[in-house]
């Protein structure tokens, strides 16, 4: 974790689906937390993962201590969207009709970007500290490649649409944040797998045309790890490690060709997804 | 009835992202076209490997193309949401201004990109042009990665349930005229003006154009998801659900499991793959050496900031046992008599039509074994043993 990432006030950690965004999010809290940040995890999908990472409750909308100085938070974005309504609408009443009118659901589910929207705009309350314990960096585990671009690009692409009003400035002041690489960081977390690597490589090249830069590091996750000094007898599985590490090698490869910025490896641990991973992983991010 | 999955005249192979669903799927058509069935794949964002092993490119997008494998017939299409929306909208819309007018839609360019689902259901909608027009005496369908797999059976569900909400309709309807221009009336004017505060009229208008445009494409998608939904249901389609190993996944493939169960889809049988078996990866073969002994420090220059706190085949050995773990746990929750299969993890990922037809035969063989337990009946031990053309090889879909 380099300085300058420390200092980002929000982290979007984004990647293909299964290549262990959540386990990236957890290890990056906690090794910010290390470098002393107040730091808020974030997850928006209502089946909820991180707390088993953190060896937590799940949050259920609540904002939950995971550590001193450590926490995690899981919203819907359509909690959060209602929330939107109600600060925008002044009659309580009137609010709650609409946002729970099948016309305001739908039209939520269906406009493009609102969702993206009300999840930043959340990140930004919680970073000011308008909603939260207060906090210096919020980690937000973002929804898998494709749609993690389409977050980032969600508040410029609402600002272009709606042109004016309300929503638009605060669509505006969202893109403005996400648009700021000095507050704004991106994390792309793959494996040295052939389709994870081509989804990141693509991946980064659409952020960088969609929000106009790179990510701030790239974690590369589950690496076969070294093999150890050789053991009497110590035939057992070398085939398929050499062979699996071969391929992580050759993948590792084509990654660097396309992408020569900060990159971290994290080995495979012999862990089950659970605080001892995330601890054992966020102790090799500190460390790089 | 048929017992096993190959025999499924539709076989839907689902899982979340990242387990191999699409190389099974591929591996799974290439031994059903060589054992005689006419056999097409459709598949979701294969990978470059993937599409070099089955030689398609993206001509196959538009239409189904021949894959050449010898002494069968095999086809493959790949899926994309947007092609086939299109398409869609110009067979249902009444004229092609009314086409046009819905493509042209900003409202459209969103919604046809963005609604989760969409892909989805262009994969049903894909299918059952294929289904019904009986050009095939078996379909293997890939379906998109999604978390928790569940996406792709309730999509059809919601995207219909979102293009036929009357009350979207009926919603944006009376605030404007034909001409688009906004109605008079106190009420309208005071809840539009809510929504113009929140979104902007201009964005509200044009969903209420695209609305009024898409409102003849209703009944069609209504009437369509319907039988998508029936074809899904049949006898004669399986469901072949993919797994990852690991005792953290076993919760999500039960949970998965059941959701088929209770949808009243055919669950033919669960793969966990990529397992880190007691033999995964075969032999221990002499390149593994001299390949070690070639470069053992090639390896640590090329991953330098990997601390080497960990032996690679302590990990070896404790995935493995992490693997047999979440078989174990699997195959004892699993109590409904659904066969539980284990594939290895491959040292070579497939690379080519025969590596592919190996590994569709290595499943088929490990699924014969559990159904073998099962339908422990001569004839259809029989019927295995011939490896002809399956059962239901010359059987089509109706309609």
């Amino acid at each position: 974790v380099s300085p300058s990432l420390a200092e980002r006030e929000l982290i979007v950690v984004t990647g293909k689906g299964g290549v262990g965004k959540t386990t990236v999010t957890a290890a990056l809290g906690h090794a910010l937390r290390a470098r002393g940040r107040r730091v808020l995890l974030f997850e928006t999908d209502p089946r909820e993962s991180l707390h088993r990472l953190l060896g937590t409750r799940p949050s259920g909308g609540d904002v939950v201590e995971a550590a001193d100085g450590l926490w995690h938070l899981s919203l819907d974005p359509r909690d959060e969207m209602e929330a939107m309504v109600r600060s925008r609408i002044r009659v309580p009443l009137l609010a709650g009709a609409v946002a729970a009118s099948p016309v305001f659901r739908h039209f939520m589910e269906a406009a493009p970007g609102l969702k993206e929207l009300a999840t930043l705009g959340h990140a930004l309350r919680l970073v000011r500290g308008q909603t939260g314990p207060g906090v210096d960096t919020v980690v937000l585990d973002a929804p898998a490649t494709g749609h993690g671009v389409s977050m980032l690009a969600a508040p410029q692409l609402v600002t272009d649409v709606l042109g004016k009003g309300p929503a638009a400035d605060l669509a505006a002041e969202i893109a403005a944040f996400v648009g700021d690489g000095a507050r704004c960081g991106v994390v792309v977390v793959t494996l040295a797998e052939e389709m994870p690597v081509q989804e990141t490589i693509e991946l980064i090249a659409a952020l960088d045309a969609r929000i106009g830069r790179p990510p701030d590091l790239v974690v590369v996750n589950q690496v076969y790890p070294p093999r150890g000094p050789p053991k009497k007898g110590g035939r057992e599985g070398g085939h398929l490690w050499t062979r699996r590490r071969a391929i992580n090698e050759a993948e590792m490869a084509h990654l660097r060709r396309h992408w020569t910025g900060p990159t971290v490896e994290l080995p495979l641990l012999p862990h089950d997804p659970g605080p001892e991973l995330a601890r054992g992983l966020a102790a090799r991010l500190a460390r790089s | 009835m048929t017992e096993h999955p190959l025999d499924a005249q539709l076989l839907v192979v689902v899982g979340a992202g990242g387990v191999g669903k699409t190389t099974l799927a591929a591996a799974l058509g290439v031994v059903s076209a060589k054992d005689g069935a006419r056999t097409l794949v459709m598949t979701f964002d294969p990978s470059r490997r993937l599409k070099d092993a089955l030689r398609v490119g993206a001509e196959a997008t538009s239409r189904p193309v021949a894959v050449p494998i010898r002494g069968g017939r095999l086809d493959a299409s790949l899926l994309d949401a947007r092609v086939t929306f299109d398409a869609l909208v110009r067979r249902y819309a009444p004229d092609p201004p009314a086409a046009r007018r819905i493509l042209q839609n900003r409202f459209y360019h969103h919604l046809a990109g963005h609604l989760a689902g969409v892909l989805e259901y262009m994969a049903v909608e894909r299918l059952f042009e294929v289904a019904t027009e009986g050009r095939y005496d078996r379909v293997i369908l890939d379906t998109p990665p999604t978390r928790q797999a569940l996406d792709f059976l309730e999509a059809p569900d919601r995207i219909v349930g979102f293009l036929d909400s009357g009350a979207l309709r009926i919603a944006l309807k009376p605030w404007f005229t034909r001409d688009g221009a906004l109605r008079r009336g106190m009420v309208r004017r005071r809840i539009a003006g809510l929504l113009d505060r929140l979104i902007g009229l201009e964005l509200l208008q044009e969903m209420a154009e695209f609305f009024q445009a898409f409102a003849p494409l209703y009944d069609g998608f209504r009437h369509r998801s319907r039988e998508v939904q029936e074809l899904l249901r049949r006898p004669e389609t399986r469901f072949l659900l993919v797994a990852g190993p690991g005792e953290s996944r076993v919760p999500d493939t039960l949970f998965f499991a059941r959701r088929l169960r209770q949808a009243r889809h055919h669950l033919a049988g669960i793969v966990v793959n990529q397992v880190h078996g007691r033999r995964a990866g075969g032999q221990e073969g002499s390149d593994g050496r001299t390949e070690v002994g070639k470069r053992p420090d090639g390896a640590a220059a090329l991953l330098p900031s990997c601390p080497p706190a960990v032996d690679g085949i302590e990990v070896l050995r404790w995935l493995r046992e992490r693997d047999a773990r979440g078989l174990t746990a699997l195959r004892q929750l699993v109590t409904d008599g659904t066969p539980v299969a284990d594939l290895p993890l491959l040292a070579e990922p497939p690379t080519g039509l025969a590596a592919l037809d190996a590994l569709g035969r290595s499943l088929r063989k490990r699924l014969d074994a559990i159904a073998a337990m099962r339908y422990d009946s001569p004839a259809l031990r029989q019927g295995r043993r011939t490896g002809g053309p399956s059962r239901g090889g010359e059987r089509r879909w109706s309609g």
